[in-house]
């Protein structure tokens, strides 16, 4: 990071849609549902908005060429500036990172944040539009898919730090279960590990209920600047810290037991937001929950465990949600629901809501004042971070 | 240092023998097919039409926007517009028109499509279509036109119950 910016930015309001399997509403539609709740809660009218982020995953999961361009108007960006935010499956987070940007600047001073992804729409699977992220050369003609990589990424942590598949099942079963307080959820379930390993195996170690589900629907927040959100809002939340990170494309050049790329993103966040100790300084987390181990995965990465003792720390119910430090009580991606951008998003609306104490039964207890979110994606390399804060 | 030399620098055999020949490729595809839906508001204008012959469209007060393809919210200024359908009459006016002689892989049609898009009376809007019974040359921009649908019992409730629009009567 070259130089603090100087200028605060605040979010201000925040709404979501349905999580679920196949919406009847198109994507332009989610969007508005999402955004129009976010607006109203932030008292802003579509008109006094100076500019619209939109982020969303690959065009193909939607079936639309150029979908940012064709969301806009479910988006509210018709007639404003508006950008597309995608870093892949890191784009959720990646958008309040872009819309931070127009604020931070001194460009604008009321941002619409949206994200969207309609992947029902991707027949006969997502996995069809995956396998072309992979290299043409060196990779696809062996037809891989994602599941290929997590369970081969998962099996070498697993052997790096002696974890057993059991540690990481656990993780489904946190987040399934705080997903049952979630009125968007669409994978809730109470269930026990055993469960989670009685499921099929999809690529072991991988079984089906350590994966998220296809998921529709939107996400939105309202980002003003200090003055406006201080004449808006009775409670603030600042975005105190952001970061990002790409490591190599060759996943095989990564190193796979630990995310150094979530390491870089979290540091500079870290170090914008001024916190050196992020263990304490952190009191609510929502790390990237596509699959379970990714959870313990990228909480090593963010520093909030030491590497390769996420999964001790999760059996002594340190992330549970009345934990020291709770993580994905919303649900994650495992409870919640994986429509892409809008995941990553969801996680920025919960830790709005969690921070000013309006989470319902979701809330973790101890009124926290500083929460953190991070996602991870495009070719498997990025890590995106954001750190919101009562002050 | 060598003089500039006339003659052209020694290329490795290698390189040469590289350069000479086309690339070798090989063919790849994204194996994906999609199910798309019409929308909330969508599902509506389709349903009607195959019903009853007629478009829904909704409006913006506020606006002045009356939307056709309709949406269940106003672009403008997000009101939300589920409870202000209303039907017009499907008929309008060429606002624009061509006449295509390319298919899409670049090759010359049989035979040329009249396409044109016509805006709906009453409305903000239209719908891109095929003109019907009429010759390119009396084609006129403004002209007035009326919607041709699939008899009742073909439609299907999509865009292909559409099948133009043909001059006023």
């Amino acid at each position: 990071m070259k130089r603090k910016p100087q200028r605060r930015v605040a979010v201000i309001g925040a709404g979501m849609s349905l999580f679920m399997r196949r919406a009847l509403e198109t994507g332009k539609e989610l969007s508005y549902y999402a955004a129009s709740q976010a607006l109203e809660t932030a008292g802003v009218r579509l008109k006094e908005i100076q500019a619209v982020v939109m982020a969303t995953a690959p065009d193909a999961f939607d079936g639309v060429h150029m979908k940012g361009e064709w969301l806009l108007d479910g988006a509210g960006g018709v007639r404003k500036p508006y950008l597309r935010a995608y870093v892949g499956g890191g784009s959720g987070v990646f958008s309040i990172i872009s819309g931070w940007t127009l604020v931070a600047s001194g460009l604008f001073d009321l941002v619409l944040v949206v994200a969207e992804e309609k992947m029902s729409s991707c027949q006969p699977h997502p996995q069809g539009a995956f396998l072309t992220i992979f290299d043409h050369t060196i990779e696809r003609p062996l037809g891989p898919n994602l599941l290929w990589i997590f369970s081969l990424e998962q099996h070498r942590y697993m052997a790096t730090y002696g974890i057993r598949n059991e540690d990481i099942a656990l993780v489904s079963v946190k987040n399934k279960r705080n997903a049952l307080d979630h009125p968007v959820a669409q994978v809730a379930a109470s269930l026990t590990v055993k469960d989670v390993l009685a499921s099929e195996v999809v690529a072991w170690p991988v079984h089906r209920l350590m994966v998220s589900p296809i998921s529709d629907g939107a996400a939105a927040i309202v980002l003003a600047s200090e003055d406006v959100a201080r004449r808006l809002s009775d409670k603030p939340i600042w975005v105190q810290g952001v970061g990002w990170s790409l490591d190599t494309s060759y996943w095989g050049n990564r190193d796979l037991a630990y995310p150094r790329y979530v390491e870089r993103a979290a540091r500079m966040a870290y170090e914008m937001a001024g916190i050196s100790e992020p263990r304490r300084q952190i009191h609510v987390a929502e790390p990237y929950d596509p699959f379970a181990y990714k959870e313990l995965h990228h909480l090593e990465g963010l520093q909030l465990s030491d590497k390769g003792k996420a999964p001790e720390d999760l059996a002594r119910g340190r992330f549970e949600r009345t934990g020291e430090l709770p993580t994905c009580p919303s649900g994650g991606l495992m409870g919640v629901g994986n429509p892409i951008a809008a995941a990553g998003l969801m996680k920025l609306c919960e830790l709005f809501w969690q921070l000013r104490g309006e989470a319902g039964a979701r809330q973790v207890p101890g009124n926290p004042e500083r929460g953190l979110a991070q996602a991870w994606g495009d070719l498997m390399q990025v890590g995106t971070v954001a750190i919101l804060g009562v002050n | 240092m060598r003089p500039a030399s006339d003659q052209a620098p020694t290329v490795p055999t290698v390189l040469s023998a590289l350069d000479q020949v086309e690339p070798r490729v090989w063919k790849g595809a994204m194996p994906v097919q999609f199910l798309y839906t019409a929308g909330a508001a969508g599902e509506r204008f389709f349903q009607t039409l195959k019903r009853k012959g007629v478009f829904v469209v909704t409006r913006c007060e506020e606006c002045r926007l009356t939307y056709l393809p309709p949406r269940i919210y106003c672009e403008r200024c997000f009101a939300d517009l589920s409870e202000t359908w209303r039907e017009v009459a499907p008929v309008g006016k060429v606002h624009t028109h061509t006449l295509v002689h390319v298919d899409r892989q670049g090759r010359n049609a049989a035979s040329p499509t009249l396409v044109a898009f016509v805006r709906i009376d009453g409305t903000d809007g239209g719908l891109v279509t095929r003109l019907l019974e009429i010759a390119p040359a009396d084609v006129r921009i403004d002209m007035p036109v009326e919607l041709v649908l699939a008899p009742k019992r073909r439609r299907r409730g999509t865009l292909d119950d559409i099948i133009g629009f043909r001059n006023r009567r």
